[in-house]
This record gives C-alpha cells, structure tokens and sequence, in this order.
C-alpha cells in the first residue's frame, strides 16, 4: 500500500549485479493495477 | 464450503486467521498454537467462522480440505509429513532452507497419494516467486533471476534470517549449484522507505525457483537484516509488525531485445506472508478467486497463476509495484 506514495519518487539504480548484458538504469517505482498487472 | 486448519498463531499464523475468516468459499478457520496463547479466547475475536483446535503437531489432522502452517522448522516438518500422508493439500509458510530441503524430499510420496504440496507461502519466498512467474512470461527466454528481501516476521524468521546470513551460500550459476563460503555485501535498491540495503547471497528459496525454472540458467537470493536494536521494546497492541520488502529482477530476452523486468512490493513482512499463506490455502480448497491442484511439493511460481493471484492480493491491500527505468552510463 505503501508503494503508491512512492511511485515515481527516484528509485535508485535498478540493477545490482547480474551477468546479463542489460544497461544500467534509473527510474522510479510504479504501482500495477489490473487487469494483466503489467 | 470448506474448511481449513491454520498451525501457528505467531505473527504470520495471526494474520493469515484474520484473511482466511474474510475468504468467501472458506466457511470453517480451525485454529491451533500453543496452548498458553488462549487460542479459544483468539478464536472469538474472528468471529463465528473461527474455532479453537486442540490439533498439536504430531497428531492425526482433523477432517480439513486445507491446512496452513505457520511454524518453524521441525514442527512443520511434523505438520506437513502428517498432512501428505493423510491427502490433506497444505500449504507452508517456511523459509528456511534446511526446512525446504526436508520438505522438497516429501515429493514422491505428495505424488503418489495425489497431494499438493505448497512451499514457501510468505513474502520471499511466496510472493516473490509469483512475481518470478509473473515477469517471466513476458519473456520469450529467461536467463537470470535475482530475488531480494529484507525485513522478518516473528522470531522464527529472526532466527533463520541470521543463520542463513552466517552460514554458507548456495545459488544456481550457468546451470550448475555453487557454492560461497560467505559472500560479499551488495546493496540492494528496495521501493521507499526501505531504500537502499545492503544484502548477501543465500540459500533459502533458490532451489524452489531452479526447480520451477528448470531451464534458467541463473539464479539466486539475496537478504539483508535490520540493525539489531540494542534496546528491545515491547510492541503497542495493534502493532502490524516490522516493514519488509523483496524485490525480484527477471532478466531475459524478448524477441531480438535483451531486457530487465523488475517488481518490488513493501508491506509489513508478518502482513505480506499471511496474506499470501491464508490466499494459497483458500486456493487449496478453490477458494480466493482460483484453484491450486498440482500433486508434488512446489514453491509458488510453479502453482500460483500469476494475475489473479496478484489481483487477489491487492484487493485484501497487499501491492507490488513496477520499476521504469531509463538506460544511464
């Protein structure tokens, strides 16, 4: 419930560590609401 | 109309009770703990679908369709091996790794008496896990995993947090177990106010993913521990407990595109995993909004159907959010 006062507040880097060749990124959170929650 | 058995009235028991008595389709919340908690004088407060149980773990089940538990360890081991070998589904809300093994191997004998077997009922795992499943459908190949979480609910998962934090660290690493002696800190980026963490690579609940992604060929978790208080306070009544949060990172490939899905929830840990254990139990019965029937021990991103479940939960106040980023360096 918490989430929606954070959404779009700077969410910090989004990634930690992964061997997967994705770029670095910031953003913010976003709530998912139906009906797919994507 | 069914019926259910909750097992352990701690932190997370309680507030699985509280969901299971508002589930529609679950008629009959059976409640048993220890017997100095007044469990008769708890079963009044929530209400006519309550009742007290005398069940103790060890003993034969009563006549449920479900049983949820709530306690650590040994004792759910207990209540578990007792419900597979009675046919009755249960879900467990455990968290520790050892415990997960022990249970993991009751899965030929859940198969062959027709027994779903639901592991890891809490907020990572359980929830995480559904958010595995989640993000990766939106893949066409996923190649990695990572889930996170920070926070506790009760002493039981105090305990296990710091034994899993002391203790070796197994992930699943191109396709193969390995093993750190005591891995480093890295900061994790959990939704406000948790924010940034710093957290380790354990054990607990990646061999449940790996067995639900049996072709991804990494995966692995991650905890991080609040500072312990150096002065213990009593909780106010009324208290819901410690913030927790989890964050899951999918990675994989969409079509030519490689991509990151990554989804956060923060919530009171205790909240968030008796919310999800009393939702897989009642879908254990084909209560809550959808049926949980697979025979065999599994972690919830091999039951769970990602949507309604996470509809399910965000209609009893428990919400996960998305993160958008933008490509940086």
């Amino acid at each position: 419930m918490l989430v929606l006062g954070v959404a779009g507040i700077i969410g910090g880097v989004a990634r930690i560590r992964s061997k997967s060749p994705v770029p670095r990124s910031e953003g913010g959170w976003r709530e998912l609401e139906g009906p797919d929650f994507r | 109309v069914s019926s259910v058995l909750l097992v352990g009235l701690g932190d997370v028991g309680i507030r699985a009770a509280r969901q299971l008595v508002e589930t529609d389709g679950i008629d009959r919340v059976l409640l048993a703990g220890h017997r100095h908690r007044g469990v008769e004088e708890l079963a009044e407060t929530f209400g006519d679908r309550a009742e007290a149980s005398e069940f103790r773990p060890g003993d034969p089940l009563p006549d449920v369709d479900a049983v949820a538990c709530a306690l650590p360890d040994d004792l759910d081991v207990k209540v578990v091996t007792t419900a597979v070998a009675q046919g009755i589904a249960v879900a467990s809300s455990t968290d520790a790794a050892p415990t997960i093994d022990r249970l993991r191997a009751l899965s030929d004998m859940a198969r062959s008496r027709e027994v779903t077997v639901a592991l890891g009922c809490g907020l990572a795992p359980g929830l995480s896990d559904v958010l595995a499943r989640h993000g990766a459908q939106a893949f066409d190949e996923v190649d990695e995993i990572t889930v996170a979480r920070f926070g506790c609910s009760g002493a039981a998962s105090v305990a296990t947090v710091r034994a899993e934090l002391c203790g070796r660290a197994r992930d699943w690493y191109d396709g193969a177990w390995r093993s750190t002696a005591r891995p480093a800190e890295e900061i994790v980026w959990f939704p406000e106010p948790i924010g940034a963490r710093d957290c380790r690579t354990v054990t607990a609940g990646v061999s449940l993913l790996v067995d639900a992604f049996p072709g991804v060929p990494c995966v692995g978790v991650r905890l991080g521990e609040a500072q312990r208080r150096r002065f213990a306070m009593h909780r106010r009544v009324g208290d819901e407990g410690e913030w927790g949060a989890t964050r899951v990172e999918i990675y994989g490939r969409r079509g030519r595109e490689r991509d990151v899905v990554v989804y956060g929830v923060i919530e009171r840990t205790a909240v968030a995993a008796g919310t999800v254990l009393a939702l897989v139990a009642a879908q254990l019965c084909g209560a809550g909004g959808s049926t949980i029937h697979r025979p065999g021990v599994h972690g919830l991103a091999a039951l769970v159907e990602p949507v309604p479940f996470l509809s399910e939960l965000a209609a009893r106040g428990v919400r996960v959010a998305t993160f958008e980023g933008a490509p940086v360096g």
